[in-house]
């Protein structure tokens, strides 16, 4: 017997937004996908295992590149005064969304932190290192959302800690809130910031040249401006449409670089049905397929598990909750996201009318090109073992992390079928 | 020679394939003999007969765990996993989709250091499991069988041969129109070695067979249509579909006909157990 795992009888989700009926070879040792061809003539043992899809779509797992927090835990609380206390409390906190998160079939993740206290960037982005653990998502990196962000498009982020990088050169204040060490170290580094707000123009080009991911979003900025940014190294738009001027046809503003065939930029979308209308959804796909990335924007009180009904939040707030929609109890204020992957998935079909294969693009190769992780986002001889059994309904059946088996719908029981 | 005809390709690929099983099935393993040996062909011609297997072994009428495989060919030059070689075509309409142990099929390794010996180590395995059981084979347009191209020796054996350039040119469609990319040699099984295999059978389908058809059962054995050797097997059977009967004479075609009637009469009465007398399993009026 090998240690090599063999997917039949489902599809395969292909980069081009198709499905093919095909095999899948993995080995559990290294954890990638391998050749069953290669396998077969050199090893000259059968797979170890059979797993039978029984029609369901193999797709590799899910990639979220802006979530907040889920299960109880919010990425940007670091307590400070605890010391090292404080920060073996932010892992353990940082491991459960990741043991727990492959229920939504996502195997890798990027914490997103929301504007904080200057002094505790250099702490938090160290903590946000790349990560695997056993039956884990993997911890990409970090994506910082502010403090570089214009005040008129701040959206629920803290007035008072908004900032400008006004030093000489304007790069030095970015390197002291982030810390060159942050700006340097391993892994995703995605920094959300506003092109029109002083000083951060500058730094664009030198930040793209260190490796770390721009991402224009908060922003105010005409079209113009944004496009100077994308020139200089920006790769993608933060949550498209939230936190930026609407589109007017005359001055479409940071919007307006959707679908420009010289400067691909890609953009984030929550596409919950409450955060942008469906149509919305569906005329930002349709001007530029290719860089959709969905993401779940997800706050600490995500979870799928969750009944609805009123549940405590922060000391003195309460949240109620109905399906995926969450408000602050009492009002019909949104509390934030708390829509799963392939809850959006679902909504990307129904909104823009395209098939699921085509759907899982905007979670899988999309991110993986935007984040240039090379090795994950493709059914692909050599990459990653992270993958995904859904239904042709979206819904998740089973979560692989490098060769393994980490989640699996209780409903299927505990066989080598899946379906 | 027995000759079937049959009114479809698709016909054609499941009398085979059920006829392989039931060769597989009723085959009584001996010490010196323990498995079914089979040997195996690519191309388009055989893809039914694979089908039907692979059928066959889903619905659970057979198993192919403890049978053995012998390819008939690979190209020289090319990768095991490229696209066009014969491993990849194996792996992919055959042996992937059936239970098959891999450590049982063997095909010709065009990669290796050394072909000589390669292909004589080919040879010496056949007689180590103790020969083929049953050669499946089909037919080039030029009555070639396996890489025998016109000419070759009747009495040859596995070794390297250079391809016609009627072949090359043919193959040129598989490698993006490149005829410098078209593997130049091949090894391949001799006649002889397909000759010695206890049973052959020939899958002929397709109009552009059908000159080849009628000079490898009409004509005389002759080196230049290799296929016409199988004339002095023992116990050789040709399936085959209309459209490959069109150059054979009136006269032939129904001849083999009443053949298969009377092959049906003699089975109704002895069984298809009454040869074992003949050594060949199976009653045979040809």
């Amino acid at each position: 017997m090998t240690d090599v795992i063999r997917f039949t009888n489902g599809y395969l989700a292909m980069p081009d937004g198709t499905a093919i009926k095909s095999d899948l070879y993995i080995s559990q040792s290294t954890g990638v996908i391998i050749s069953g061809q290669s396998n077969f003539y050199s090893s000259l043992l059968p797979p170890g295992r059979t797993i039978d899809l029984d029609g369901c779509l193999l797709s590799p797992g899910l990639i979220d590149v802006q979530i907040n927090g889920a299960y109880g835990v919010d990425f940007s609380e670091l307590d400070l005064a605890s010391g090292s206390e404080g920060e073996t409390k932010y892992i353990e906190g940082l491991e459960v969304v990741a043991r727990r998160i492959v229920e939504t079939g996502c195997t890798s993740f990027v914490p997103t932190i929301i504007t904080q206290k200057e002094e505790l960037y250099s702490k938090l982005l160290r903590l946000l290192a790349p990560r695997s653990a056993e039956g884990s998502a993997h911890v990409l990196g970090y994506h910082a959302e502010g403090p570089f962000l214009h005040p008129l498009r701040r959206g629920a982020h803290s007035q008072t800690l908004l900032m400008t990088a006004s030093s000489n050169p304007p790069i030095d204040t970015v390197e002291k809130v982030y810390g060159a060490a942050g700006l340097d170290q391993q892994g995703v580094k995605l920094i959300t910031m506003a092109p029109d707000v002083e000083g951060v123009m500058d730094c664009v080009e030198n930040l793209s040249k260190r490796g770390v991911t721009v991402s224009i979003g908060h922003s105010d900025a005409t079209l113009e401006v944004a496009t100077e940014a994308v020139d200089k190294g920006a790769r993608m738009i933060t949550h498209l449409f939230n936190a930026m001027p609407p589109i007017h046809h005359r001055d479409p503003g940071v919007i307006g670089l959707l679908g420009d065939p010289r400067r691909k930029t890609y953009y984030g979308l929550i596409v919950d049905g409450l955060h942008s209308h469906p149509n919305t959804v569906r005329i930002a796909y349709g001007a530029a397929r290719e860089s959709c990335v969905l993401v779940t924007d997800a706050q600490s009180i995500m979870d799928p598990n969750l009944p609805d009904g009123v549940h405590d939040w922060r000391p003195g707030v309460k949240f109620r909750k109905e399906g995926h929609r969450v408000v602050i109890d009492g009002t019909n204020t949104l509390a934030g996201s708390n829509s799963p992957l392939p809850t959006c998935i679902q909504n990307l079909m129904h909104f823009t009318s395209i098939p699921l294969p085509e759907a899982l693009l905007t979670c899988t190769l999309h991110p993986a090109e935007l984040l240039n992780l090379g090795g994950k986002g493709q059914l692909k001889e050599g990459f990653e073992a992270d993958l995904c059994v859904l239904d042709w309904e979206g819904r998740v059946r089973s979560t692989w992390v490098a060769g393994k088996e980490v989640w699996r719908d209780d409903r299927l029981g505990k066989g080598d079928r899946l379906g | 020679m027995r000759l079937t005809i049959r009114d479809t390709k698709v016909e054609v690929g499941n009398y085979i394939g059920d006829y392989i099983a039931r060769r597989i099935n009723s085959f009584k393993p001996r010490p010196d003999h323990p498995n079914f040996v089979l040997g195996l062909p690519t191309g388009s011609s055989p893809l039914p007969v694979y089908k039907r297997l692979v059928e066959l072994y889903k619905n659970g009428t057979v198993s192919f765990k403890d049978v053995v495989t012998f390819n008939m060919d690979e190209y020289v030059g090319i990768p095991r996993d490229h696209s066009e070689s014969y491993h990849t075509f194996m792996f992919k309409s055959f042996f992937s989709l059936v239970d098959i142990t891999p450590s049982n099929t063997h095909i010709l390794d065009g990669e290796a250091e050394d072909l000589y010996k390669e292909c004589e180590d080919y040879e010496a395995s056949i007689k180590d499991v103790g020969g083929i059981d049953l050669f499946l084979g089909g037919i080039g347009a030029d009555g070639h069988i396996a890489f025998n191209e016109p000419g070759s020796s009747l009495t040859s054996r596995t070794r390297i041969k250079t391809l016609a350039y009627e072949t090359i040119l043919d193959n040129c469609r598989f490698f993006n129109n490149d005829l410098a990319a078209v593997p130049r040699m091949a090894l391949t099984v001799g006649v002889q070695t397909v000759m010695e295999a206890r049973e052959v059978v020939l899958v002929v389908t397709g109009q552009n067979k059908s000159l080849a058809l009628s000079q490898m059962i009409e004509g005389g054995v002759n080196h230049m249509v290799t296929a016409s050797a199988l004339q002095t097997h023992p116990w050789a059977l040709v399936v085959c579909d209309e459209d490959a009967t069109s150059e054979l004479r009136v006269k032939t075609v129904k001849y083999f006909k009443s053949i298969e009637k009377v092959q049906d009469e003699v089975e109704a009465k002895y069984g298809p157990s009454g040869s074992l007398r003949l050594g060949l399993g199976r009653a045979s009026a040809a």
